[in-house]
């Protein structure tokens, strides 16, 4: 199909292969279009620029589709229909596409960041930067936006997916939302987690995973490297993703995120916190906040080249500052808060290299659906909030199966915004208003029991929310499947057939409830412990509690870190809800082939999760000096017992009785 | 011990008449029992030394001495051959006199000051004479008569066009080449002719190892002139009156042998415009480059683009040039190390940077200015051992238009010709040759034919015997290290492992060595190169870096607490039994003696 604009007329035509029809302005920046024909006006050249800049990303697009026809086969009329328009353009129309760079390479770049009160008058901001490199053999040597280092990384080690986090703070579940995607896909452990799979053969995953530590530690400034050894990382059968032979994970709970690791991170981002977006990345109220994780996923195949997400989240304590008139008595509640409040910086324009840079406001569902049982004329401007920027598009959740209301998304331009006019994208809330965030179907918890330093056990505890539709909407018969996916470090000798499972308080029957669990026991110094147990517990349960013993181990002089008497770790378990799935779908403009690398995330479906706390077990220290005591004690227990063998050996008994028997005579 | 004292009374009563002499033969019991407790424990002492014993490859420490007194401070200088043939007769002159005119020559123009790799007086010389009806060869060596077949090629080859002759010489001494009995490296050849078609001196060097003189009929003095200064300059220099002065590498060559040349354009702010180029162009043109530097080092090419890159330093306006300008000084500030992120690789390679600068609008045309005030042409720099930096300024810079539509552009092929061109110079000063071969030497009237990967056979001769010097000596004084740490540290553990990397060094550093001096100078690069890098593999080998050798202290601490009071013990009983012994069997003897008496 072809699509030319008659100057004469200032409309579009379409040209078939049957048949030619004029066509309006907003069909014309569908799909089907593969080639379009523009005019230079010479009277009107910079409105005609900055026409071709707004249509820059739609002609972007348009390119691909042509490259993707031109391998179609088509019938002999539109080739000589092109043959035609081709003349015909020679003569009156000037072809401007011509002029779209091939430069780039189709490597591309996306930068999008999501703003989102949270109900217990935190902000969330979740920054997502998207690099993309298309299958290439120079993939690794020659790039243009693409971050080399990354490419290299991807080549040597043979990645087909990793995914890296550091993370300082606890995500709250029970306040920032334990059912929606920011819960699931970013909220993180504390410390560094890793995991990553390798196209390569399962007899050298492990080395390559040994070398990528090392490579990752060097390039984050970490000590990623501390999970090189094979009794830090874990092989997961299906507990942490489903069904990968060749994944490792590995998690160290207690690495200590700086900026150290962010500006290496930041520097795989074209622009950098130079321009766009990223240059809001304050360092102080970053490592102020509450929680943040920075987050790196690599995605690579054959099909699809390489493809880089950088996330970040930080949830930021906003500052009740009252200097706003109506903030008294509003403002205790929530407070008003903008992007320049929070990060003491505003938006002066985008990253010139991202081909989509925006900014998205979030108000969650129940949030939204209180502001729209107020009737307002306005969603983003009434008598409870207002917004201080004018958004640019405002989405609707597709939420058809809930009649709760639905979230509500406003979108910014960034590339609107330049040094004069910054974007300063804030709420100001004039009413107070409380609402609560979706939770998940349980609560859960992790402690350990006991006392003493040799013994104690760990306990899993899930405490049903109760407030799932999905619970009031099932009969009595039914029942909801919980995943645990628990690492032990070694020198924590967990007794697997020590385990209990109380529902309701009262013990259960091991093969009653768990459906499926496979367990690869610690070796001494070689492995850790996992454990991946698939529980089936019925629905109208109150609480469920999973108790394992164990026993502490000893540990080899030299293994001790130097904070031995700190206590030692167990990184964060990992608890799955597979009947859970979550995604959220915005209504975007079909007509208008909306693309959000941030919100196509959104829509992909996973199941609800959640990271347990990180427990802490305290090991005997010993007394470093010990070895030589031990020796020097001993030796002088065997010293003592040689010499007086010795001497019973060599006694002469009878001359002794003569000696003394003549000296007792010569006495008396 | 107080058991001991208490239970044994030493002060035996010798005024105890009764007790001075004894009637028995002292008994044995116990001296027998006490040795016997004794000579195991003196047995097993070699034992317990041995099995505690610290395990440390034997290293060849005498061989690591001999060759590093041969190598440093200066490796004996590869051997550098001549052989002149003359295709004229020449009148009333022998080979060997036209051999001893040559050297002194040369002898006159070689510096005393002797640079890492060169020649110096490590030369040899060879004359044929070839008349086309009779043929002398210097020396009478029958490998020479097989070099150079007489009566093949005569003057009239000169007449043909340079790269033909360049051609065909190379054909005749390539079929020659094939002859040479010693088994060692092409020697230089240098041919004098006399053609018609040309008018006076005509020097021409090629692009292998041979050099062409045709001349009308010179003195003979003059033909030894010409061809001392054509071999000093050329063949034993690399072009350049001196030999390369220069100490260390030009180009840091990784641990491994590899060299990272990493590519950076640098949009410095990608508001005002973004250039791409197509690196697969440039790729292409290296090539041939890479394979010809092999033996050196295996060179990887790698190019990413850069964004908001500013430089560090401040230009200047300059109405007269009609551009920004910054001086040589400003050179040091230019490279913003904190906001150029160059080094991206993962690969632990030496690296080479090149980058080049595409200024900002404001700043732009953006140009340098030389010390005598005038603009450089290539608008580039390099700096030593780092890399180079070109400014390269976008064609419509001066162009003042208000868009704020983004310019992105792939940079116009010709444009990126040229860039490669100055690229290509930088690579080539970088490893330590003039950035152009300047077709026509001015002084001497010597034309010059380029190379066809960029690096003539004879400048690649040059580099080779630098590297290979180079990378004897830091080889040397690696393993020199080495052995110094073992020897000074008796109880360190040396696995097998090092005691073979050593090994494979030496031999890999003698093989370098005979190499240069037999004039293979490709070879002995490549073998250089790999005994450096076995060298520094045995040294940093994670066993030697790690600290867990056993200390003396520890030995000591860990078996004193027993074997000190039980030897103790021991010891001091044996004493005691002997005495003991001795005197009851003094007691016996006396009263035998009484008895016999």
């Amino acid at each position: 199909m072809f699509v030319l604009q008659l100057f004469e007329e200032n409309r579009w035509y379409n040209f078939d292969d049957n048949h030619i029809a004029p066509i309006n302005e907003e069909e014309v920046k569908s799909a089907a279009a593969y080639v379009l024909f523009y005019r230079r006006d010479p009277k009107e050249k910079k409105s005609n620029l900055l026409k071709l800049n707004s249509e820059y990303n739609h002609l972007q697009r348009i390119r691909r589709v042509a490259a993707m026809a031109t391998n179609r086969p088509r019938f002999p009329t539109a080739a000589f229909l092109l043959l035609l328009l081709l003349l015909y353009s020679k003569n009156a129309l000037h072809p401007t596409l011509a002029s779209i760079e091939e430069g780039e390479k189709r490597e591309e770049f996306t930068e999008e960041l999501l703003l989102k009160p949270l109900p217990d008058r935190k902000v969330l901001a979740h920054f997502h930067f998207q690099s993309s490199a298309p299958p290439s053999a120079a993939n690794g040597r020659h790039h243009y936006i693409f971050p080399k280092a990354i490419a290299q990384l991807v080549r040597k080690f043979q990645i087909s997916e990793l995914e890296l986090s550091f993370t300082q703070g606890r995500w709250n579940y029970e306040r920032w939302g334990g059912f929606d995607p920011m819960s699931i896909t970013n909220a993180k452990p504390t410390g560094v987690e890793l995991w990553a799979t390798f196209d390569v053969p399962l007899n050298e995953i492990d080395y390559t995973w040994k070398n990528l530590t090392h490579a990752l530690s060097g390039l984050f400034c970490s000590s990623i490297n501390f999970l090189e050894s094979s009794a830090a990382y874990s092989t997961p059968s299906w507990g942490f993703h489903s069904n990968y032979s060749n994944l490792r994970y590995g998690a160290l709970p207690r690495e200590a995120v700086c900026t150290e690791n962010l500006t290496p991170w930041l520097k795989l981002l074209p622009c950098r916190d130079k321009a766009g977006i990223a240059s809001l990345l304050d360092r102080p109220s970053i490592y102020k906040s509450h929680y943040h994780s920075q987050r790196l996923k690599l995605i690579s195949s054959k099909l699809v080249g390489i493809i880089l997400e950088q996330t970040l989240s930080v949830v930021l304590q906003p500052s009740l500052r009252s200097n706003s008139p109506v903030s008294f008595n509003a403002g205790s509640l929530q407070p008003s808060w903008s992007v320049n409040s929070l990060f003491g910086k505003k938006v002066t324009g985008h990253c010139v290299l991202a081909k989509v840079s925006r900014i998205y406001f979030e108000l969650e569902k129940n949030l939204a659906s209180k502001v729209d049982e107020l009737n307002p004329l306005n969603s983003w401007n009434n008598s409870v909030l207002e917004l201080l920027e004018v958004p640019s598009r405002e989405f609707r959740e597709l939420d058809a199966s809930s009649n709760q209301g639905s979230s509500l998304l406003y979108e910014f331009e960034v590339s609107f915004s330049n040094e004069s006019t910054p974007l300063n994208i804030g709420i100001h809330w004039k009413l107070p208003l409380i609402w609560s965030c979706p939770h998940a179907p349980f609560r859960v918890s992790r402690y350990l029991m006991g006392s003493g330093n040799e013994r104690g056990s760990i306990a899993i505890s899930l405490q049903s929310t109760q407030l799932h539709e999905w619970f009031l909407t099932t009969s009595d018969g039914c029942a909801v499947h919980v995943v645990i996916f628990q690492v032990v470090p070694w020198y924590v000798k967990v007794y697997y057939h020590t385990m209990r499972i109380f529902i309701d308080g009262k013990a259960h029957i091991i093969s009653d409830v768990v459906r499926k669990i496979q367990i690869s026991p610690s070796e001494d110094k070689l492995s850790p412990g996992s454990m991946e147990l698939m529980l089936r517990l019925p629905c109208n349960i109150h609480s469920a509690t999973v108790i394992v013993d164990f026993d502490k181990g000893f540990l080899h002089i030299d293994e001790y870190p130097p904070d031995a008497n700190q206590g030692f770790d167990i990184p964060s378990a990992l608890v799955t809800f597979p009947d859970f799935y979550f995604s959220r779908r915005y209504q975007l403009d079909d007509s208008m082939q909306y693309k959000s690398t941030l919100l196509s995330k959104f829509q992909e479906s996973n199941s609800a999760k959640r990271y347990t706390e990180v427990l802490l077990v305290p090991l005997t220290t010993p007394d470093f000096s010990m070895p030589y005591n031990v020796i020097t004690f001993t030796c002088t227990v065997l010293a003592l017992y040689f010499g007086s063998m010795l001497n019973v050996l060599r006694r002469r008994v009878g001359q002794e009785e003569r000696l003394s028997k003549s000296k007792g005579t010569s006495i008396f | 011990m107080a058991e001991i004292s208490l239970s044994e009374p030493l002060n035996h009563p010798p005024e105890s008449g009764a007790s001075s002499q004894r009637s028995t033969v002292p008994g044995t019991k116990r001296l027998i029992l006490i040795l016997s407790i004794l000579f195991p424990f003196l047995a097993g002492l070699p034992f317990l030394l041995k099995s505690t014993e610290i395990y440390r490859s034997p290293l060849p420490f005498s061989s690591i001495d001999s060759l590093s007194a041969r190598v440093l401070p200066d490796p004996p200088p590869p051997t550098c051959q001549l052989h002149a043939i003359f295709l004229r007769p020449v009148a009333g002159i022998s080979a060997g006199r036209m051999v001893r005119l040559i050297s002194e020559e040369v002898d006159k123009r070689i510096k005393s000051g002797h640079s890492c790799g060169s020649c110096g007086r490590n030369y040899a010389v060879s004359v044929t004479i070839d008349s086309g009806n009779e043929c002398a060869h210097s020396g009478g060596g029958e490998g020479n008569s097989c070099f150079w077949p007489c009566g093949e090629v005569d003057s009239s080859l000169f007449s043909k066009d340079d790269v033909a002759v360049d051609e065909m010489l190379d054909a005749v001494l390539r079929k020659g080449g094939h002859c040479m009995v010693s088994g060692g490296g092409k020697p230089y050849t240098i041919v004098l002719g006399e053609s018609e078609a040309h008018e006076g001196f005509r020097n021409v060097v090629g692009k292998h190892r041979h050099a062409w003189v045709v001349n009308g009929n010179a003195r003979e003095s003059d033909a030894a002139l010409i061809i001392a200064k054509i071999f000093v300059k050329f063949f034993m220099n690399g072009g350049k009156e001196d030999a390369l002065q220069r100490n260390g590498e030009f180009v840091p060559v990784g641990l491994d042998g590899s060299i990272v040349l990493s590519f950076s354009l640098l949009n410095a702010n990608p508001n005002d415009w973004v250039y791409y180029w197509d690196f697969q162009k440039i790729d292409e043109a290296l090539a041939p480059v890479v394979e010809a530097l092999a033996p050196i080092a295996n060179i990887h090419i790698e190019s990413q683009v850069l964004y908001h890159t500013p430089k560090s330093s401040i230009s200047k306006w300059a109405d007269e040039s009609g551009g920004n300008i910054f001086g040589i000084s400003d050179l040091p500030f230019f490279v913003n190390s904190s906001e150029w992120h160059l080094d991206t690789s993962i690969a632990a390679a030496g690296r080479s940077k090149i980058l080049q600068y595409v200024p900002t609008k404001i700043e732009c045309p953006l140009l340098l200015q030389l010390q005598d005030g005038q603009i450089s042409k290539t608008n580039g720099f390099i700096s030593p051992r780092w890399g180079g930096v070109i400014l390269w300024n976008p064609p419509d810079c001066s162009a003042d238009f208000q868009s704020r539509t983004p310019i992105r552009r792939t940079m116009p092929r010709k444009q990126l010709q040229k860039i490669f061109q100055v690229f290509f110079g930088q690579l080539r000063l970088l490893f330590g040759f003039k950035s152009d071969i300047i077709p026509v030497d001015d002084v001497d009237m010597i034309k010059i034919l380029a190379g066809e990967n960029g690096f003539t056979e004879w400048e690649l001769d040059v580099l080779y015997r630098h590297h290979a010097c180079y990378n004897l000596i830091s080889c040397m004084s690696t393993l020199g290290s080495l052995s110094k740490l073992v020897q000074s540290l008796p109880r360190m553990i040396v696995i097998d492992d090092i005691g073979k990397q050593v090994k494979y060094s030496l031999e890999a550093a003698n093989l370098a060595q005979n190499n240069a001096s037999l004039g293979i100078y490709d070879a002995s690069a490549a073998s250089s190169l790999q005994a450096r890098s076995l060298a520094e593999d045995a040294f940093f080998h994670p066993s030697v870096m790690s600290i867990s050798y056993s200390s003396l202290e520890h030995y000591f601490a860990i078996f004193m607490p027993f074997f000190a009071p039980v030897s103790l013990h021991l010891i001091l009983a044996v004493v005691r039994e002997i005495r003991h012994y001795r005197r009851e069997r003094a007691k016996y003897l006396a009263f035998v003696a009484v008895h016999a008496g």
